[in-house]
């Protein structure tokens, strides 16, 4: 990671309280694992009713609602909105590109990590995480509550951007083995030589509420190129030659444009929610306004 | 395929030698690949690290559809580089093109003052519309220009060197006075060319008739390296020599007298002197006329005389003995050109070359040298025993058998068997019976193939000859007969007896001497009865005169100062007609004429072949040649700028 972040620079106090006042939405009802705040499709034994049903052998008689019994000589079993947990997925690309750029990436993609993940704990929702690397997945195993957020906040900071990036492959295997339904946020460059499409259907095959922020640096959005120049990838160490000229320098930024463009209507098309967030742009604004905008927060 | 090739390299060499001075150069164009791939090798990109290329890729894969020629225009400072060489080296090869007007020029004017210069042109001399041409050269000169001014006829004289002073242009071109001589460019073209050398940019520009006598005399193996010329275009040699040929003139209505000789009877016939005229018809009317032969305002004889144009008749006259005087032949014609209507002679006893031998009387040698001598009706002979000689400069020649005087007298002086004390000449010993080895034929003293080689010589002195000297009959050991001439005075020496060998016997030996007598300036002067215009005039001073007078046709007078010891020349011979130059009492008459047939063809010409060039006439302005190559290397000079201008800020690259 380019910048030294720890655990207690990621998220400062003042923001962390603003924080609070935020929970994380779910445009559908999940099916959680355990208990919890959220609404489930089950109906269960919480206070808050939800309808009557004829009563059948076998159903617990403590659910029968005995003052209807007592007018209509009739068993109903009054039925109850069960409330479940929603699981969180923070799924971050580090992969080598990612440390690029001034502010760089990965930091600002842990940070707001970092605000997701602890908006979920103090809403009592179960928060993973998993950061994406060529050396394997380093992962959080879910946690619920507030006082998991230092877990949290130092799993984000530990995480190191290298090697290349492998989306579809590592959304895959995330996917397989976490079944919990949720909201699933992936926070990433997109830059993948097998393109953005793979990882994203993956990501919508999981049945989560997905998410993509879009992390770019300033300086791939307006580069700073001059003159006769190899760029090298970050990545794979391939290059290319180049001489800069008016030309060329719109010609990538209408590519980039494009790219955007492309990554947007995607998301649209399938219901996925698409942040665009360039590391330079306010942290505060982005946590607060547009994701709220966005859907995620509520 | 092979003439194909050949055909097409042919082609291209000569387009390139008509718009190129140095084609030559043309071959550094093949630096540009070097350019090109200096530049690429040069070319150090900066690494930069950056998140992903994937969109880079894809852009440049846009861009750079044909990559090398893409990448070559976008590279603007490659391509300046490129046109800077391209530029220089055009500038290298000279281009040029065929410009009217002259700014910042050198400019030689050769203007023509020859006799048909005094051709009349619709009542104007000719040598009117020449001034005309070169003044108006002169009114077109733009600043910077600078014009030398030379005239010619038989000779060329240099009238302002190069200058840009036009008023002095101007009065010196007025200046010009036509001459009655024959044209001869020769020296005025090594004027200019030999200028040429020098200053850059010389055009040369002859205003002419293009009656010209002495075209093929210019062959440029005199100047300098010869080019492969026989290969080249006209435009190519005549480019060589930037010149141009303004032609002045019209008229072609003349007839002139060409020839105009006397013909003396042959030896031991007893006919009278034959005098022959032969009269040129220049114009393309055929010509009827007379001729009037006169002796000293007397008229001889009227004949009648036709001609077809362009060609010649010949007339003869016979002459009866009428002594001395001045003969004259006029074409009773009214033409435009005068000055070759009328053509004299002088006419004049053969002078006596007045000979003495100074030897002892009773010699065997003195009585050859009578024998030789007395027959011929020139000589004057006198003989006097070395011991009562005295100085004298009398005598044409004197031949000292034996005997050297202390001081040389004047004229020309043969030694025999004797040296005279001169620096650096002398004998040593006695050669015995020397055979005799060279001959210098070229000599004078051996004209006619004398050729006394057969000769048996029983001993000569062995001569030491000094630098100065040239020997003429050579033995093993130096030489035999030699020529020690010093200054105008002729003298030679035979170094041997003439009594000791068997030459008087031998043909060689009145031969000889026919040409010693020859050698004398007397016989020299003796011969001449007709001098053509520009000529000198040889005058051999009587003993005691100090200066002659001499009339010139138009009654002028000069004076010239006259030396004892050699004979003097007169220059001023440009007019033609009668001199008359008087030594105290005695005169004597020269005549001068122009007799030139070139220059009674007065029609002009429309081309001029100098050297090896070919020039046609200029039609309205003077063409010349206009180099390029300022132009070109300023445009380098703005690209190279340029070059820099863009490379200081990259940024915009």
């Amino acid at each position: 990671m380019s910048e030294n972040v720890t655990a207690e620079t990621l998220l400062d106090a003042e923001f962390l309280r603003k924080l609070e006042r935020l929970a994380i939405s779910a445009r559908k009802v999940q099916l959680g694992l355990a208990k919890g705040e959220r609404k489930s499709k089950r109906k269960g034994s919480s206070v808050e009713f939800a309808d009557y049903r004829d009563y059948v052998q076998g159903d617990d008689l403590r659910h029968v609602d005995w003052n209807i019994y007592g007018r209509l000589n009739a068993l109903y079993l009054k039925l109850f909105q069960e409330s479940e947990d929603l699981t969180v997925h923070l799924l971050i690309d580090a992969s080598r590109s990612m440390a690029y750029g001034t502010p760089s990436k990965i930091g600002f993609a842990t940070r707001l990590a970092a605000a997701i993940g602890y908006v979920g704990l103090i809403g009592y929702d179960r928060v993973s995480a998993e950061a994406f690397s060529q050396s394997g997945t380093s992962r959080l195993i879910p946690c619920r509550g507030k006082a998991k957020a230092r877990l949290l906040l130092s799993f984000l900071a530990s995480i190191t951007p290298e090697g290349a990036t492998h989306l579809a492959q590592s959304t895959h295997t995330y996917v397989l083995r976490n079944r919990a339904k949720g909201v699933a946020v992936l926070f990433s460059d997109l830059m993948d030589p097998d393109g953005f499409e793979p990882c994203l259907r993956k990501l919508q095959q999981s049945g989560s509420d997905c998410y993509v922020v879009h992390v770019l640096s300033p300086d791939e959005i307006d580069p700073p190129i001059v003159g006769d120049l190899r760029l090298v990838d970050s990545e794979t160490g391939e290059f290319i030659e180049i001489s800069s000229s008016p030309m060329l320098l719109k010609r990538y930024k209408d590519n980039l444009t494009g790219f955007c463009e492309a990554v947007r209507k995607f998301c649209l098309a399938r219901g996925i929610g698409y942040i665009f967030a360039p590391s330079d742009t306010s942290f505060e604004r982005l946590t607060l306004e547009v994701m709220r905008r966005g859907g995620l927060f509520r | 395929m092979n003439a194909m090739w050949t055909n097409f390299v042919t082609s291209v060499d000569k387009a390139l030698n008509a718009a190129f001075l140095a084609p030559p150069f043309l071959w550094l164009l093949s630096l540009i690949p070097i350019i090109i791939l200096l530049y690429f090798l040069k070319l150090r990109r900066t690494p930069v690290v950056i998140s992903s290329t994937l969109l880079w890729m894809k852009s440049l894969q846009d861009i750079t559809a044909n990559a090398p020629f893409q990448r070559l225009r976008r590279n603007l400072l490659l391509l300046l580089q490129i046109l800077v060489l391209l530029l220089a080296v055009l500038a290298l090869a000279r281009p040029f093109v065929k410009a009217e007007g002259s700014a910042g020029r050198n400019l030689c004017l050769l203007v023509d003052r020859s006799a048909s210069m005094k051709t009349n042109e619709n009542g104007r001399p000719r040598m009117d519309l020449a001034k005309q041409e070169a003044l108006r050269i002169v009114d077109e000169m733009q600043r910077g220009d600078k014009v030398m001014l030379v005239s010619f006829a038989d000779k060329a004289d240099v009238l302002c060197e190069l200058t840009d002073d036009r008023p002095r242009l101007r009065a010196a071109i007025e200046d010009i006075q036509p001459t009655d001589t024959q044209t001869k460019v020769r020296d005025a073209y090594f004027v200019a060319y030999s200028l040429q050398l020098t200053t850059r940019d010389l055009h040369s520009v002859i205003i002419s008739d293009g009656d010209i006598s002495d075209l093929d005399e210019i062959v440029p193996r005199n100047f300098g390296p010869v080019r492969q010329v026989s290969e080249q275009s006209t435009e190519a040699r005549a480019r060589f020599y930037d010149l141009s040929f303004v032609k002045v003139g019209s008229s072609v209505k003349n007839a002139g007298i060409v020839v105009f000789s006397l013909r003396e009877p042959s030896e031991g016939t007893t006919g009278d002197r034959q005098v022959l005229v032969l009269v040129h018809n220049a114009d393309t009317e055929p010509l009827s006329t007379t001729v009037t032969l006169s002796f000293e305002d007397t008229t001889l004889a009227v004949e009648e005389v036709s001609v077809e144009p362009g060609q010649d008749a010949e007339l003869v006259f016979r002459l009866p003995e009428i002594g001395e005087g001045i003969l004259k032949a006029e074409l009773d014609h009214q033409d435009d050109f005068p000055t070759d209507n009328v053509a004299w002679l002088s006419l004049h006893p053969a002078a006596k070359i007045r000979t003495l031998v100074v030897a002892e009387p009773t010699a065997t040698g003195t009585y050859f040298l009578q024998r030789v001598l007395t027959p011929d009706p020139r000589v004057e002979l006198s003989t006097i025993a070395p011991a009562s000689y005295s100085n004298s400069d009398d005598y044409d020649l004197t031949i000292f058998y034996g005997f050297a005087p202390e001081q040389l007298p004047a004229g020309t002086l043969l030694f025999i068997n004797t040296l005279p004390k001169l620096e650096g000449l002398g004998s040593e010993s006695a050669i015995e019976g020397p055979p005799i080895l060279s001959l210098d034929a070229e000599h004078p003293l051996l004209r006619f193939n004398v050729n006394p080689s057969n000769v048996s010589i029983r001993s000569a002195m062995k001569v030491v000859l000094p630098d100065w000297a040239r020997p003429v009959v050579s033995t093993t050991s130096g030489a035999l007969i030699g020529d020690i001439s010093r200054g105008a005075q002729h003298m030679a020496f035979i170094g041997f007896d003439i009594a000791e060998s068997d030459w008087p016997l031998n043909l060689s030996f009145p031969l000889f001497f026919q040409n010693v007598l020859a050698w004398t300036t007397r016989a020299a002067l003796s011969a001449d009865v007709s001098i053509p215009a520009g000529k000198p005039l040889t005058l051999v001073g009587e003993p005691d005169v100090a200066n002659a007078t001499i009339t010139l046709p138009d009654a002028s007078k000069e004076q010239v100062a006259l030396d004892p010891m050699r004979p003097v020349y007169f220059s001023n011979t440009n007019q033609i007609g009668i001199y008359t130059v008087a030594y105290g009492e005695r005169k004597e008459r020269f005549a001068v004429n122009l007799l030139d047939k070139v220059e009674s063809s007065i029609g002009p010409s429309d081309k001029l072949a100098i050297g090896q060039g070919e020039f046609e006439a200029e039609r309205g302005r003077i063409r010349q040649n206009r180099e390029l190559w300022r132009y070109l290397l300023a445009g380098a000079l703005c690209v190279i700028a340029l070059e820099w201008w863009l490379f200081s800020r990259r940024a915009w690259m």
